[in-house]
């Protein structure tokens, strides 16, 4: 897979920006620890970091290190068993359940390894799904629709429904739902995982592209070509942060 | 905004296409069951009731208890004394026996009813009869009869024609018109179609026998009719000893006959109920495996904003339009079935009639919106209480 490797020079342009603008999520301290037969599995275990606003980062670590209880936490998904996590200055973890709903339903987008689209919907109607989840304006809802999938470039593909569509369209739906509301924040856990390489790239460009209009964006993945393409990368280990690639891959790619 | 909502849970419930029939069967079929019968007994109620508002409301029956093996008669001179009871206006024996009636060298046993020839009017009025070939009584007719309508057609060789001369015990009459086939009814009126009709200066040709069957008095005013019938029944409490003679005011006996018609018919809708209650467990039933099955397009309704209230509301508006939509087509279904059950009943020659009140409509709407409602609670709070990132890994 080939992608467009971000310049030091651009890199050095994006810090830039990035070290004047304010946190979008505030990961404080957060354990997740699941108890099983009285064994204690530590799958957070004390993370806390920073992503600022139109950052595009990534979560990579080996599998079971903990990436997507991260993602599922900083996305208001989980509950952490302890710490907190701030989203654009407001603290989620004290929310009720029900506001937290509708917090996520307008700030948060999300993309999933297994596009996670309804079987049975059009790809139009697929996407209207969070509008009508989050009451968004019904004389709009087909005309947005319309938009975000003409931007991912299914323009041409409405009516058709998941399995009258390829892989790589699918995640294009899933990333047009996630678009809907126009909401700050993109995650993604590892969106290309069930992609052929060239779908992969298609959806990878069109996650930059986002980021370049001002996405805030957050992707897990264990693919280290993938993770070199972000601005920035989070490397975790057994739930824990740790500051180089080789602490938590080991040596095996130089 | 609910509407939303509402419309989700019709369009899942559209995709779900065969699964969505076989769950609103079960309810169809219990509404279907009840409001075909309360239909027919509401038809029944009714025209009962318009039966006795024809025999006129302040009518009381006087019939010696014991149907058919009657101890005790009804006299000329209990006829004369029930005559004479204050607020009585007018009292119409009815006697009858068994003749022998010959006709074109044949011979058969029949029923004999006979009338005062100045009372003819009220016995067709009590609607006893209908005269559908010929005429009905005139005045100073001792030898003419009425013949119902099976003697007429079926009990001898021949037709029997209006005009035609007839034996009955040896004495000659003449007929002067066959009656309607009348469906047996509920208004205890014997079936006219095999019986014959004269007055009581033929019956007296044939028979020695001056006691009355049944006599029919009426009141002066409608609301003295209880009253009155209790003075006549202890007229013949004192003479004959208690409950030897049955006498009852019509609306009296309207009101037994309508509460026995409501146990039946209640009766029968408690079976249709059962089987609801069984549509109801079916409508569970699809509910929980819908939730089971849709437990990943729960999570990512979750991820995608949906408190868990909306899910549960999602799934309690599905469960409830169930019961609404099974209980229309139940309700049309089952009027078509009793609507069918009258047209074959009144064929056969028991007069029922299929009738729809918005009490039925409403009562087995609500009904069946509340069995779906009830049944769709459960695997409502289940859908409902599934946590996001559990439900997005169910596989
Ligand atoms: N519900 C749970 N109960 C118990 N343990 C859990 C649960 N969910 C996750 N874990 C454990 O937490 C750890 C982190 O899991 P997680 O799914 O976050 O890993 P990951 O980094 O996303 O892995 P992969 O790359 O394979 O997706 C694992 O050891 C996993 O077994
Ligand atoms: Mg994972």
């Amino acid at each position: 897979m080939v992608i467009k490797k971000v310049t030091e020079k651009e890199k050095n342009i994006r810090a830039n920006i990035r070290a004047k603008n304010e946190s979008v999520i505030k990961v404080e301290d957060v354990y997740k620890i699941y108890k099983l037969d009285g064994i204690e599995v530590r799958a957070l275990d004390g993370v806390s970091f920073d992503v600022k606003k139109g950052e595009y980062i990534s979560i990579m670590g080996p599998s079971g290190s903990g990436k997507t209880t991260l993602l599922d936490a900083l996305s208001t998904m989980m509950n952490p068993t302890s710490g907190n996590i701030f989203i654009e200055g407001k603290n989620t973890t004290a929310m009720s359940p029900s506001e937290l709903a509708a917090f996520r339903g307008n700030k948060i987008g999300f993309i999933f390894q297994t596009f996670n689209l309804l079987p049975k919907l059009s790809a139009l109607e697929n996407v209207m799904v969070p509008m009508w989840i989050n009451n968004y304006p019904r004389n709009l809802r087909k005309k947005t629709a319309t938009e975000v999938l003409e931007k991912v470039g299914l323009g041409d593909r409405l009516h058709n429904r998941p399995n009258q569509m390829s892989g790589g369209q699918r995640q294009r739906v899933a990333i047009a739902r996630a678009l809907a509301l126009n909401p700050n924040i993109i995650v993604a856990d590892e969106p290309t995982g069930n992609l052929d390489s060239k779908s992969g790239k298609n959806v990878m460009e069109l996650l930059r592209k986002l980021n370049e209009e001002g996405k805030t964006i957050v992707l897990v993945t264990h693919d280290l070509n993938l993770g070199e393409t972000t601005d920035r990368q989070i490397y975790i280990k057994d739930g824990k942060i740790v500051s180089k690639r080789e602490d938590a891959f080991g040596n095996r790619f130089k | 905004m609910p509407i939303d909502t509402i419309f989700e849970a019709i369009k899942n419930l559209r995709r779900e296409g065969i699964k969505t029939f076989l769950t609103l069967l079960g309810v169809v079929i219990g509404i279907m069951a009840i409001v075909s019968l309360a239909s027919i007994g509401a038809g029944l109620s009714e025209s009962v009731t318009a039966q006795f508002e024809e025999l006129g409301s302040n009518t009381i029956f006087i019939i010696p208890s014991g149907m058919g093996v009657a101890k005790i008669s009804l006299t000329q001179n209990d006829i004369r004394n029930v005559e004479n009871i204050i607020g009585v206006k007018s009292v119409v024996p009815i006697y009858s026996t068994q003749a022998k009636m010959e006709f074109n060298g044949k011979k058969i046993n029949v029923s004999v009813n006979a009338v005062e020839e100045d009372k003819s009017d009220l016995f067709g009025g009590t609607g006893y009869f209908e005269v559908g070939e010929g005429r009905n009584f005139s005045k100073n007719e001792s030898s003419s009869i009425l013949v119902g309508n099976k003697i007429g057609k079926d009990y001898f060789d021949k037709e029997i024609n209006i005009r035609k001369q007839i034996l009955i015990n040896d004495v000659a009459f003449k007929v002067i018109g066959i009656l309607e086939a009348q469906p047996a009814s509920f208004g205890g009126a014997p079936n006219s179609s095999s019986v014959v009709y004269m007055s009581y200066e033929g019956f007296k040709k044939i028979t020695d026998k001056t006691d009355a069957t049944i006599i029919f008095a009426s009141s002066q005013f409608k609301d003295e009719t209880s009253d009155v019938a209790e003075k006549i029944k202890d007229y013949f409490d004192k003479k004959y000893g208690e409950e030897s003679v049955t006498v009852s005011a019509s609306e009296q006996l309207l009101d037994q006959i309508n509460v026995m018609l409501g146990m039946i018919t209640l009766f029968i809708m408690g079976i249709g109920a059962i089987s609801l209650v069984v549509g109801g467990v079916g409508i569970m039933n699809a509910m929980l495996t819908s939730v089971l099955q849709r437990t990943k397009e729960i999570g990512t309704y979750k991820a995608l904003g949906a408190t868990s209230q909306k899910i549960l509301a999602i799934f309690l508006i599905e469960a409830g339009l169930i019961g609404l939509i099974g209980g229309i087509i139940g309700i049309i279904f089952g009027y078509a079935t009793a609507s069918l059950i009258a047209y074959i009943g009144t064929e056969s020659g028991f007069a029922l009639n299929a009738i729809m009140t918005s009490d039925i409509i409403i009562t087995s709407l609500l009904f069946s919106m509340t069995i779906g409602i009830v049944a769709g609670i459960l695997p409502a709070i289940r859908a409902a209480n599934l946590d996001p990132v559990e439900a997005l890994r169910f596989e």
